[in-house]
């Protein structure tokens, strides 16, 4: 299995995509740090206020936001694209047993989930921690349990891998599995989680579960607590995952 | 090796695409030591039953093995057998280089390899570039370098000649004769019947996915005509059954259609 993860892990850093996505994922991360430390305190600014553990924990995760879903399509383009560019089969044939390559994959995509994340946080704080003290707000990025946030988002981000590699393995269409899950995370799930009356459930779907487990603060959608959104999130990327392989193992691949 | 190493045997082998049957009942071998041409009409299943011995398709029915032993079980399917499938799998993105440093990576190959084989199809000078650039013919040599990692006992190649200019064509020719001699197995299919004459040993005729002729090229042409003329009349629609059955018969070969 070692030898299956760095074939994959050459696969990934052979080609330019990641290091696109890690930038972009820098960016948002820079981004929106900004943004959150300028609009604090501004009337209108329905964010709970930075000088509070819960402000300071939605400002920290939004590392989590930057790299957490640009992982996922990351993983999406490195599984489903073994089918776009018909590598797929030299792969099955290097490795005919194709549930330890999907495993390969997630194990992968996993642990580039991990690093994604930890440069994301790397952003988050070289923009936060000089600004907030000019701005009269001290943040102890140990203390108000902001340590468990970003150990949290270097967790979610390694599911969010795990969870695009089951996605890609299943659905095999690159463009519109990629179009689908931004559709979904941006557009469909908020819609959903911010309807007072669905939130006896919403807070069970995979994305409000990553937000619950890194406690990404949005005003007006239900969370479940951090070990309880992260069990079901887990949960959510295992099923993708092992559904990936299970419809992996039994394709055909005809050309 | 086993006295079986390298054999490549099909058996009974069926495969239905809904209501089409793109091989049927099909049944041959290849011998280590030589060359065998399969051929076939556009759509007569050769791809398919391929892709079979591959493990990249499950039969309806029937085996495929190599060694002794279908695709899927083989314990180092790499060195068992290179398989060329078509000149297309390749990111184009990603160097040839790296290509096969991957299949090296996953395959437990010592990252040089992928340099030797490069060399051996002759494509070390464009290794460092993006596959985008390649030709056909360059995409062409790069499957057969992924297929020769290994170093395989078995090669089994999809129209391998496919897109090679002429010297690519004489070169790929004494590849596989080199590898024949060897004591290895060469299965391969294609179109261009000349080429077939000059290099296949035995050849194996296949049309809507059953088998029409099996045994050594000498015994199919037998003398009189030429490949391709033997190849038209054993495979023609609809007059291949009765007429051409009879008349094949005469060279020792295992005629299969009824």
């Amino acid at each position: 299995m070692t030898r299956l993860v760095r074939a994959e892990f050459r696969k990934l850093l052979s080609t330019r995509l990641w290091c696109w996505m890690l930038l972009a994922a820098a960016a948002w991360t820079a981004g929106y740090t900004a943004l959150a430390i300028t609009l604090d305190g501004r009337p209108g600014d329905i964010a709970p206020a930075l000088s509070s553990p819960a402000g300071q924990h939605a400002l920290f995760a939004i590392g989590a936001g930057g790299a957490g879903p640009l992982v996922a399509v990351l993983a999406v383009a490195g599984v489903a694209g073994e089918y776009r560019h018909r590598t797929a089969a030299a792969t099955f044939l290097v490795t005919p047993r194709r549930g330890r390559v999907i495993a390969a994959k997630g194990i992968t995509y996993a642990l580039a989930g991990a690093g994604y994340a930890l440069a994301c946080v790397a952003v988050n704080l070289a923009v936060a921690l000089p600004w907030l003290p000019a701005r009269g707000i001290e943040v102890p990025p140990a203390g108000n349990g902001n340590l468990a946030v970003l150990a949290a988002i270097v967790v979610s981000t390694a599911i969010f891998g795990l969870a695009g590699a089951g996605l890609g393995a299943m659905l095999r269409g690159e463009v519109v599995t990629i179009g689908g899950l931004l559709f979904y995370l941006y557009v469909a799930e908020p819609l959903l989680s911010h309807v007072a009356a669905l939130h006896g459930w919403t807070a069970y779907l995979p994305g409000v579960a990553a937000d619950g487990l890194t406690q990404a603060v949005q005003a007006g959608v239900r969370m479940l607590p951090p070990w309880e959104a992260g069990v079901v999130f887990a949960a959510w990327s295992l099923v993708f995952a092992t559904a990936g392989a299970a419809v992996t193992v039994r394709r055909d691949l005809t050309g | 090796m086993t006295a079986a190493a390298g054999r490549i045997v099909v058996s009974g082998l069926t495969k239905r695409f809904g209501r089409i049957t793109a091989v049927d009942g099909l049944s041959f071998s290849a011998e280590p030591g030589s060359v065998t041409g399969f051929l076939g009409p556009n759509g007569a299943g050769k791809t398919t039953t391929l892709r079979m011995l591959a493990g990249l398709i499950a039969p309806d029915s029937g085996t495929a093995t190599i060694s002794g032993h279908e695709y899927s079980a083989l314990t180092s399917p790499s060195r068992d057998a290179g398989v060329v499938l078509e000149a297309a799998g390749f990111h184009p993105g990603r160097s040839g280089r790296d290509h096969l440093r991957v299949y090296c990576t996953a395959g437990g190959y010592p990252l040089r390899r992928a340099d030797e084989v490069l060399e051996i199809t002759r494509l070390a000078a464009a290794g460092r570039r993006k596959v985008r650039g390649y030709s056909l013919g360059m995409r062409q040599r790069l499957a057969l370098a992924t297929a020769l990692l290994g170093d395989p006992v078995a090669l089994i190649l999809d129209e391998p000649a496919n897109g090679l200019d002429p010297e690519g064509t004489v070169w790929l020719r004494g590849l596989l004769r080199d590898y024949a001699r060897s004591g290895r197995t060469v299965l391969y299919s294609s179109h261009a019947l000349g080429e077939v004459e000059q290099l296949a040993d035995h050849v194996v005729i296949v049309s809507n996915g059953r088998l029409v002729h099996h045994g050594t090229l000498a015994d199919l042409t037998g003398g009189q005509g030429g490949l391709e003329e033997r190849f038209l009349a054993l495979t023609s629609r609809p007059a291949g059954s009765a007429g051409c059955a009879g008349s094949g018969g005469s060279g020792g070969s295992s005629e299969a259609r009824s």
